[in-house]
């Protein structure tokens, strides 16, 4: 009884962790098929449709528009956010538990709610089916990643340092600069990361912002499998785990440097 | 060093207190308060604006009074309510391996969970999508092994949505199993069988009493997140099963019924934000026992 027991709990521990799993590991084999059709087990293999996405002016344009955004809005985030979370860090002011609960709100608050009230917003701004309309947006929904990541690395300095460097009589910003800054830069560059890539696969905001000309990444790809799912999208898809990879290896490297 | 140490004499107090009252705890705020406010608040108050022209309640009189708005808030709820039970059912076992089972075993659990986080939503319904299709890899298997005969249809039906849903949340919900897990005593479990209780009975009056609270942790944030999701039921899903996600999208891009749209979404945000609140409060009621216990 007690070992069926164990059995059965393994059994359901190791399907679980299939499921996690599988949806991952198939895309990349899928992208080499020599069929036409997306087939698991992959027939064959071919770097074809590599190829055909590379080489394809609209998924080139996609691509720009993707990585123009996601590098804007990664930068515009990662300075409002850092700010905002060394403020929360260091100092007391009234209000506190309110502002800190707005900066978080982005990160709960439906993507759809956003993306229409944006469009809606953002169309008396001219800013729909613009590159700057889609970075703001992004921002938006980025900033709460940078804030608990600066968070979380200046919990782990010690707090003595800057006023220690203010009382030597250095000012603010020099205490910044050559003290506070690079304490947090785990946390600030790993922020950036998550703001990167919250904004490289967001589509739901990008649906409404933009047009046939700043459309992103994921838009192509939310177009291809809504219309015919060929193994050119799994090439695509392949190529955004493998960033997304690089990424996130890429940020927990930034957080073991200290 | 030596010129910036010259430039002020008496260092902290000359600078914190030079004429300006304002501290620079503000100053490093206000970017993103500003910010927020323009870009956030404002378009989710122009939404409950839209939804009331002149004052009138109107849009949300409909909402709640037409059969199609009514089933497709029925049909979200039932949805999240499914997928929430199956997900917190699946995650139970996930997180008590994760907790007890040992160094190695909590790694290769941690990375098959932290993967598919970081996989894009959009990439993984995808990838659903090939394998739930008719000739996908689950129906070849489920043929493959007798267990049908014919392949089931299961994209474009409810069952996909949930496969799809479970999938993204199950992260979510085996976190803080996890960490209330972790914090158990498993010689609670074995005092029990010792004096005599089998393990069914131990796990039923003690172990899992005191799992509770991650359980409803883990819960109430899986149905808050289940209640917005839009990818995943419009790619999975069909028409007919609609979330209150695509009904909203759907006003705006094909009714182009900004009103009602603004009205819908307002009815999402405020029932995300119920059962948000229940999440903070359930957190609360959490620490206020913890930080209790310490004290006995």
């Amino acid at each position: 009884m007690d070992k069926l027991r164990r059995i059965l709990f393994w059994l359901v521990v190791t399907l679980t962790a299939l499921f996690l799993l599988l949806p991952t590991l198939i895309i990349v084999p899928m992208s080499f098929t020599t069929t036409t059709t997306l087939e698991f087990p992959p027939v064959g293999f071919t770097l074809e449709w590599y190829g055909k996405v590379i080489g394809a002016s609209d998924w080139q344009g996609a691509l720009l528009n993707s990585l123009v955004i996601a590098f804007a809005a990664s930068v515009l985030a990662t300075v409002i956010g850092t700010a905002a979370a060394l403020a929360l860090h260091t100092h007391r002011f009234p209000g506190k538990t309110i502002v800190m609960g707005l900066l978080l709100s982005p990160m709960v608050t439906p993507v759809i709610v956003l993306a229409v009230g944006m469009y809606m917003v953002f169309s008396g701004w001219g800013l729909v089916a613009t590159r700057l309309g889609l970075v703001l947006a992004h921002t938006v929904l980025a900033i709460p990643f940078v804030v608990v990541s600066v968070l979380a690395s200046s919990r782990m300095v010690n707090p003595s340092l800057a006023p220690a460097s203010l009382g030597l009589g250095a000012g603010h910003w020099f205490t910044f600069r050559r003290v506070t800054l690079p304490l947090i830069m785990p946390g600030v560059l790993s922020g950036a990361v998550f703001a990167f890539i919250t904004s490289w696969d967001e589509v739901v905001i990008a649906l409404f912002l933009a047009d046939a000309q700043t459309r992103t990444v994921p838009i192509m790809i939310w177009n291809q499998v809504r219309t015919n799912l060929d193994p050119a999208t799994a090439a695509v898809a392949a190529i955004l785990i493998v960033l997304s990879a690089l990424g996130v290896l890429l940020s927990y490297k930034f957080r073991e440097s200290r | 060093m030596t010129a910036t140490t010259n430039d002020r004499s008496v260092p902290v107090k000359a600078g914190s207190s030079r004429g300006f009252r304002l501290p620079p705890a503000f100053w490093l705020i206000v970017p993103s308060v500003l910010f927020l406010a323009l870009f956030f608040v404002f378009p989710l108050l122009k939404l409950v604006a839209i939804s009331l022209p002149d004052g009138s309640m109107e849009y949300y009189h409909q909402i709640f009074t037409t059969p199609v708005f009514l089933r497709v808030i029925g049909e979200t709820f039932r949805v999240s309510l499914i997928v929430t039970v199956v997900t917190v059912a699946i995650a139970y076992p996930y997180a008590y391996a994760m907790a007890h089972g040992g160094r190695a075993m909590l790694l290769v659990l941690t990375i098959a969970l932290l993967i598919p986080f970081w996989v894009s939503l959009l990439l993984r319904s995808f990838s659903w999508i090939v394998l739930l299709q008719n000739s996908g890899l689950v129906n070849d298997f489920l043929i493959a092994t007798g267990l049908i005969d014919r392949p089931l249809r299961l994209i474009r039906t409810p069952m996909g949505v949930i496969i799809g849903m479970v999938h993204i949340l199950l992260p979510y919900a085996v976190l803080p199993l996890y960490t209330v897990m972790k914090k158990i005593d498993l010689r609670l479990m074995e005092a029990s069988s010792i004096c005599g209780a089998s393990w069914l009975r131990g796990f039923a009056r003690i172990y899992f009493p005191l799992s509770l609270p991650g359980v409803m942790a883990s819960a109430i944030l899986a149905f808050t997140l289940a209640l917005g999701f839009y990818i995943t039921p419009a790619l999975l899903g069909s028409p007919r099963d609609m979330m209150i996600a695509q009904m909203i999208a759907g006003q705006f891009n094909e009714q182009l019924n900004f009103g009602l749209g603004a009205a819908l979404a307002v009815v999402l945000m405020v029932l995300t934000a119920v059962a948000f609140g229940l999440f903070g409060a359930v957190r609360a009621a959490l620490q206020l026992r913890g930080r209790r216990k310490e004290e006995a």
